[in-house]
């Protein structure tokens, strides 16, 4: 048997981040008590009607942009019939002949080089409520927050072939959502959410092989793992001369296993038609125009930028763009402080250091973007000293207080006092006699002993430059 | 029709037909859908984009949250716990 | 007080002139349905104490001299209009106990101005029927034969309203659910265009067809309804901005020169002749008054039943499905969620609403929709270039609302195609999202009212009234003797 070839299809679902919900007012924010962001139209009730959100459809226009896709000037939205106690009207509000978005395309890098993926189409539907099973009830209790939370549903074409190049695509789809600000692509509170499809056959068969359809992955990571592991079972029913069944499958992240969630045979028939209550829209050449011009600054063009203008090396460039949160966050500092290296090193450095180890984090900043531009410029114009970044940036994270209040209670200002430096300097080659003979007698290195002696004991109030100077004056004898 | 595409249709209508009332249905639905069928004689297509029931991007809800309503006066139709809607257990 | 000829306008004057106060009104039509309605059977809710403190409140701005056109007048609204406080069952046991926590886009523009409800009227189940009959409740009967059903679905609107049981009502129509019922009561009613007045809360059945309206005595009392409910509603996306002044400001304006189109279709032998003859006599009162007759076709109609009914089924389909039993309506039993929803509406439906929920299903299901929903909707565009077409060389269009009079209860029982057929007439108007009227015609020889429709351009419901307003000036009504 030849090798078997897995071909891979995915669904992405992202919630967009509009104030109200899509077909009503209600707060589109992730959360809340239960049913406390509801009214009669997200609850379903009798004679309600929805009314669609201007600003949905333009996150939705921009999110097809941002993946090269034709919008329809003609849009429409259909009923998806099933009932299920997390879809309050039984139908769920969607698109069907005719979604926003057609026919685009997404670039990504794999190891094997650059790849073209195919989107098929995106539309915009509402998203469905929370089930929360009571075990010592027997019950199932249904929360309708997130009934009617604007969603955009990504459909590739069946471009993939591993799941490297599958994760390279996620990364990619959440860095054009997050830089076009239509969605913060949290797949762990599941504002991106991702299904797959996926099929074994021999490489250049005429046919796919049958597929199942993958869900409940809540990370990059956990699409990963169910997508080799699902090429591990489908490879092992195949060489076992067996038939791989078309069913829904869901991921366990503890086993890192699979399982039937539900077969064909209660493939759901939705009866799609027309929402009647839902007049088609049309968009005018200008109004995609204004939408498409309205896209801010893309991941890539950033990053183009960066090592154009500022001469960022590659990888700095792409460490930075990675996250948004943080590369907007640089951005703001620059508009404070117009220095791009030096505010490029503090990220970086000391900045995703601390975010790496946990001590801090985008959501919840106790830092500005002005606060972080203060602190470099002031280390780069000899303010302070370089060497107390770390004490500094540290007690602003723990308390929240300005690097100038930080600076003052510490002690930590540079002293244009050459007296100061002069006395501590002194007293320290008074009080290291050994040191200073092995330097004169030219022992080079022993000066490092000394700029580490003078640094702790000035705290940072010398430049390195300043103590560095009156050392060797000093030294000489 | 038949017993077994009433079946498929009590299926997606969710409803039940005792035994007898089964007969009953089928009767009456078979003369229903006599009188529908009808309509295969009229020769012509159908085009979406002709309907011109469209209204204008610019014409849709502006993007503005409003305060929600009071869960208990949402859910006086129905005994709640702890502000959910209550559903037999759903077999995941 | 002679309530079975009082209109909303001769009230007006009235309560202006302290002839009466509200709440006398509102006590005198109280009184009347005790006395009357276990007869009829029009009304599933009385509310008799709101009625009285809404009277009450409404004589304070009467007093105040900021009575508006419906302050204090008496109003009946059809049970499927959703009222913050008051049960909407819909005639169904689904919704036997429902409260709805919020009022409909019409009952916030009649509270606006002061109006005062008497109840809730009975209707066929979800609007779903032309007899009343399909009613879990009350089951209205025809004031002018309580043998005979009432029409429907609108029936207990237009039999309250002919039985002098409330000044005017609101029902609604999907098929011909206001003027069928309002031809068969001998009453008004009028069938506004789609998107003049917002249907938010108003419990749907198939919401490309349904539109609230007013059935009253006579077109002038339906147009004073109508100014005060219609408009564009932020809440329904289907409700057209198209202003208007008076929808009563062309009466009394001659009707020299109008072209009333007589499609030919309307007069077939599917229609009795004592019917016909009523209208093509109404027919020659306006050549007298100086219209005049245009012949012409709507050859599409003899598919219009079943597009109509495939469209409405299913569209009901799914705006049904939401009865689950889990957040308000009759919830069943069972284990499971599948068993429980089954059992709620499996008991919570009639028959008649089962028959089109399964039909609609049909429709959509897989491998059908093609043949069947697709091809409704294919036929609504062909019906609305017919009627484009008519109204090139003509004003307005009259036909016949119902192809016979009133018939007996239980005469079209278990046999829901005699039941859809009857529709013929009506149905087409509501496909092509145009307005009508229906007015009181003529009378059988057993005394039993025949109703003629006026079918108007979209958004030209001004004159439709003026049209009707023009016959019933020259018509004397024979109201029913209950």
């Amino acid at each position: 048997m030849a090798r078997l070839y897995p071909t891979i299809g995915l669904e992405i679902h992202a919630e967009l981040l509009t104030k109200s919900k899509v077909f009503c007012t209600c707060s589109a924010e992730f959360g809340g008590d239960p049913n406390s962001r509801c009214c009669p139209v997200c609850s379903g009730l009798p004679g309600t009607l929805p009314i669609l959100n201007h600003t949905a459809v333009e996150y939705i226009v921009k999110a097809g942009y941002t993946m090269n896709c034709e919008i329809s000037r003609f849009t429409k939205w259909d009923r998806k019939n099933y009932f299920y106690p997390d879809l309050p009207k039984a139908y769920q509000i969607s698109q069907m002949p005719r979604p926003v978005c057609l026919n685009g395309h997404v670039d990504i890098k794999t190891s094997e080089g650059d790849k073209r993926i195919r989107i098929n189409r995106i539309h915009l539907e509402e998203d469905a409520g929370k089930l929360v099973h009571d075990d010592y009830s027997k019950a199932t209790l249904a929360d309708y927050n997130r009934c009617g939370i604007p969603l955009i549903e990504i459909v590739t074409e069946p471009d993939f072939h591993s799941a490297e190049e599958v994760m390279a695509f996620i990364e990619k789809i959440r860095l054009l959502l997050k830089y076009a600000e239509v969605c913060d692509c949290k797949m762990e509170q599941g504002s991106l959410r991702c299904d797959v499809n996926i099929s074994l056959a021999e490489k250049d068969a005429e046919k796919l092989g049958t597929r199942a359809e993958i869900k409940n992955l809540n990370s990059v990571k956990a699409v990963g793992r169910a997508i080799e592991y699902e090429i591990y079972r489908q490879t092992e029913i195949l060489e076992a001369g067996g038939e791989v069944v078309q069913e829904t499958r869901r991921f366990s992240d503890s086993t890192g296993e699979t399982s039937t969630l539900r077969s064909k045979e209660d493939a759901h028939d939705y009866r799609y038609f027309p929402d009647p209550d839902i007049p088609p829209i049309i968009f005018t050449e200008e109004e995609l125009e204004a939408i498409r011009e309205s896209l801010p600054e893309m991941a890539e063009d950033r990053k183009n930028r960066y090592m154009n203008d500022y001469g960022f090396k590659e990888i700095d460039a792409d460490t930075l763009i990675a996250d948004k949160d943080i590369c907007d966050f640089f951005e703001n500092a620059l508009k404070v402080y117009n220095n791009p290296k030096t505010v490029l090193n503090f990220m970086l450095g000391e900045f995703m250091r601390r975010i790496n180890l946990g001590e801090m984090s985008m959501d919840n900043l106790e830092v500005t973007p002005e606060q972080v531009a203060n602190l470099v410029k002031y280390g780069d114009t000899d303010k302070i000293n370089k060497n107390n970044y770390k004490n500094i940036f540290k007690e602003m994270l723990e308390t929240g207080k300005t690097p100038e209040a930080i600076c003052d209670e510490n002690d930590y200002w540079v002293k244009e006092d050459n007296d100061l430096l002069e006395k501590v300097i002194g007293e320290i080659i008074a009080n290291n006699p050994g040191p200073v003979e092995q330097y004169r007698a030219g022992e080079q290195k022993v000066f490092g002993f000394f700029m580490g002696q003078a640094n702790k004991a000035l705290k940072g109030q010398a430049t390195p430059n300043a103590i560095r100077e009156m050392l060797e004056k000093k030294l000489k004898g | 029709m038949d017993i077994k595409t009433l079946d498929h249709l009590c299926g997606l209508s969710k409803l039940n037909y005792t035994e007898e009332e089964q007969e009953k249905v089928i009767a009456q639905m078979s003369d229903i859908i006599n009188l529908m069928d009808t309509i295969k004689d009229f020769d012509i297509s159908y085009d979406d984009t002709k309907d011109k029931n469209e209204i204008a991007y610019d014409d849709l809800r502006k993007d503005e949250a409003m305060p929600s309503f009071a869960a208990e006066k949402l859910q006086q139709n129905t005994n709640p716990r702890d502000n959910c809607y209550v559903v037999p257990k759903m077999m995941e | 007080m002679d309530l079975k000829n009082t209109t909303v306008a001769s009230l007006r004057k009235m309560l202006d002139s302290k002839e009466i106060g509200a709440a006398e009104l509102a006590k005198e039509f109280i009184g009347e349905i005790k006395d009357k309605d276990s007869k009829v059977l029009s009304y599933i809710t009385v509310t008799e104490e709101n009625a009285l403190s809404a009277a009450e409140k409404a004589q304070a701005v009467i007093d105040g001299g900021k009575a508006t056109a419906l302050t204090g007048i008496p109003l009946a609204i059809k049970d499927n209009i959703c009222t913050d406080g008051v049960k909407t069952t819909c005639s169904s046991k689904m919704l036997e106990d429902f409260v709805p926590p919020y009022n409909a886009t019409v009952i916030e523009k009649l509270n606006a101005e002061n109006y005062v409800m008497l109840g809730k009227t009975s209707m066929d189940e979800f609007a779903m029927g032309g007899s009343n009959q399909t009613s879990a409740f009350a089951k209205t009967k025809n004031p002018y034969n309580t043998e005979c059903v009432p029409g429907g679905s609108s029936g207990g609107s237009a039999a309250a309203v002919s039985a002098g049981l409330c000044a005017a009502a609101l029902g609604s129509d999907t098929g011909g659910s206001i003027r069928q019922p309002a031809s068969f009561c001998g009453v008004t009613g009028l069938k506004p265009t789609y998107g003049r007045v917002s249907r938010y809360g108003l419990v749907a059945f198939a919401s490309s067809l349904d539109q609230i309206g007013p059935i009253a005595r006579t077109a002038e009392d339906c147009g004073i309804i109508l100014n005060a409910v219609a408009g564009v509603d932020a809440h329904d996306a289907t409700s057209k901005n198209v202003p208007f002044t008076d929808f009563n400001g062309k009466i009394g304006e001659s009707l020299k020169g109008m072209k009333i189109a007589l499609p030919k279709e309307f007069y077939s032998d599917a229609v009795d002749e004592e019917v016909k003859n009523a209208v093509m006599a109404a027919a020659k009162e306006y050549e007298k008054m100086g219209a005049e007759l245009v012949d012409c076709s709507i050859s599409s109609l003899k598919y219009a039943v079943p597009a109509y009914y495939l469209i409405a089924s299913a569209e009901a389909a799914s705006n049904l499905s939401r009865y689950d039993g889990i957040k308000y309506g009759l919830r069943g039993e069972g284990r499971s969620f599948e068993e429980m929803i089954r059992d709620s509406r499996s008991r919570g439906f009639g028959e008649e609403v089962k028959r089109r929920i399964l039909l609609g299903n049909y429709a959509l299901s897989s491998g059908y929709y093609d043949a069947y929903y697709r091809k409704a909707l294919a036929l609504k565009q062909e019906i609305i270039k017919e009627y484009n077409d008519v109204f090139e060389k003509a004003d307005v269009i009259l036909t016949p609302t119902a192809p016979s009079v009133a018939y007996k209860i239980g005469a079209q029982d278990n046999d829901p195609v005699k039941m859809y057929t009857a529709d013929i007439c009506t149905v087409t108007v509501n496909i092509a999202s145009l307005p009508a009227i229906n007015t009181t015609c003529g009378y059988d020889k057993n005394g039993m009212p025949i109703g003629m429709s006026i079918v108007g351009k979209r958004f030209d419901e001004a004159t439709l009234i003026q049209t009707a307003d023009a016959f019933e000036k020259t018509f004397s009504p024979v109201r029913c003797t209950l």
